[in-house]
């Protein structure tokens, strides 16, 4: 699929929102969207998706089968979950029976299979997102084209995990994957172009294999008694107390989000922590 | 398209928002429509009465999805097919409540001078053009082109109203067909005015589906 020279305005007179839009959006490929609030990232997504037309510029070889999760989804929609998702499914060409299987497959995988028979609007904020994303792999075989303008907002950890996973399912299977996160880690070099908007004008960016720091891992240094308990949460690496140096003892190296649960681990064993750090030297 | 339209009818129907123009359809023919009067003439108030009502309708249908859902079924069938979908279904609800006055004014009016099939026919055939003309109007008053409900309703309750006056609308050309038949006890039958409602229908539902991926 091709955007070329894309570009959109709200009626005829209106300001540009995005102009001269150049992006090449190959199958079997994440494509990250990147750029600061109100530059225009939301209109190229919808013209990705084809939900507006461009006003300038066409949009060439688009896949069969599109698929969008919206940020917000709302819940005032008159059906429960399963009703919603079926309807979805028969738009997308699944029979009944199958959109209906499908349907509490997926919202299962999103743990939310409890809520199948829940209308819509008593629904919380996060359960209605994995009905919005639930919606969007529904398609048997799967979407195209997925675009997903920040779909992880509002979703439990579990879940975002979950999301990650299928969209990696989806491009693997062929398909082109369209995103927008706010966190800079989410599939975090995994993408094959990255593009900038910037005050509506896209640019491609790098997409190096890492388009982003990895996450900071933290040190701890620490030194006990008895022996170091098993299966330490997010399996640190362990430096060994140098004999000679009475004040370098054990040094754990662990990621910053299984930091917590070392430390609470080690302390529970009767370990005491020297010091805390992150691998660059900076204290936290 | 099916799948679409089982969609919005669901949306319309479990939302009772079908509740509001139903009653105001059921309540001018309360109204204006007694047993024993003419029945040309009551097939023709039935069929003005729908006007509004479809155009209330319509509006209703294109208007009943927040923002997100209608994006998300934009981009799974298409913004055109969409819109399609929603101002079908906004039609159909009183196509049917319409056809169903017709079988029902048929049964109960004075048929002196004019056959229960000829009668009927005449009836389906105004009913259809003045629920197409009103769907017209409801397409045209409502998004893409007009988003300030403020606006939106005026220009619906306008729109309707001229659609009932104007030389040249095809609602008013079936009704002048049902008045004068019931005049002269001889049922006419428009023709003309269903074919040009149907083009009405069909040119102004192009028009406001190529807009809405446009204009929004």
């Amino acid at each position: 699929m091709r955007l070329e020279r894309v570009g959109r305005r709200y009626g005829p007179r209106g300001p540009w929102v995005l102009r001269g839009a150049d992006l090449d959006l190959p199958g079997s490929s994440l494509v990250r969207v990147v750029g600061t609030n109100g530059t225009g990232k939301s209109t190229l997504l919808r013209l990705v998706a084809g939900i507006d037309a461009p006003s300038e510029g066409r949009i060439t070889g688009r896949p069969p089968r599109t698929a969008y999760v919206p940020e917000r989804f709302p819940a005032a929609l008159p059906f429960t979950a399963t009703d919603y998702l079926v309807h979805l499914g028969r738009v997308q060409g699944l029979g009944r029976a199958t959109a209906r299987a499908r349907a509490g497959e997926w919202l299962e995988r999103f743990g939310a299979g409890e809520h199948a028979r829940t209308e819509l609007a008593e629904l919380s904020k996060g359960t209605s997102q994995k009905v919005a994303v639930a919606q969007a792999l529904l398609a048997d075989p799967g979407p195209g084209l997925l675009v997903l303008d920040e779909a992880w907002t509002g979703l439990d950890a579990a879940a975002r995990g979950e999301l990650d996973r299928a969209v990696r399912e989806r491009v693997a299977a062929g398909a082109t994957a369209v995103f927008v996160d706010h966190d800079p880690r989410r599939l975090a070099g995994e993408a094959d172009a990255v593009y900038g908007v910037e005050s509506g004008a896209v640019r491609a960016v790098a997409a190096t294999p890492r388009d982003v720091p990895p996450e900071p891992r933290v040190r701890i240094s620490a030194s006990g008694g008895k022996p170091l308990p098993e299966g330490l949460p997010g399996a640190p690496t362990t430096e060994p107390p140098d004999p000679d140096d009475p004040t370098r003892p054990l040094v754990l190296t662990v990621d910053a989000a299984h930091s917590d649960a070392l430390l609470g681990a080690l302390l529970a064993a009767s370990w005491h922590i020297h010091h805390l750090g992150t691998e660059e030297g900076v204290r936290v | 398209m099916t799948a679409l339209l089982r969609y919005q009818s669901g949306l319309l129907l479990r939302s009772q928002r079908w509740l509001a123009p139903l009653l105001l359809y059921a309540a001018v023919l309360a109204v204006g429509v007694r047993a024993g009067e003419p029945v040309l003439g009551a097939l023709g108030f039935s069929a003005a009465a729908l006007v509004p009502v479809t155009a209330w309708c319509v509006r209703i249908c294109v208007t009943q999805e927040p923002p997100a859902a209608r994006d998300v079924v934009a981009a799974a069938a298409g913004r055109g097919r969409a819109h399609l979908a929603a101002l079908v279904t906004g039609a159909a609800l009183p196509g049917f409540l319409g056809a169903v006055a017709v079988l029902g004014l048929t049964a109960i009016g004075d048929r002196r001078g004019v056959g229960a099939p000829a009668a009927t026919g005449a009836g389906l055939l105004a009913t259809a053009a003045c629920v197409l003309t009103g769907a017209s109007v409801g397409a045209l008053a409502a998004r893409p082109f007009l988003k300030a409900t403020g606006w939106s309703v005026t220009a619906l309750v306008t729109g309707a109203l001229l659609a009932l006056v104007t030389t040249g609308s095809p609602a008013k050309h079936a009704l002048t067909a049902l008045v004068t038949g019931s005049r002269t006890t001889t049922a006419q039958l428009p023709w003309l005015a269903c074919a040009g409602a149907v083009v009405l229908a069909a040119a102004t539902a192009a028009l406001a589906c190529r807009a809405t991926a446009r204009l929004e």
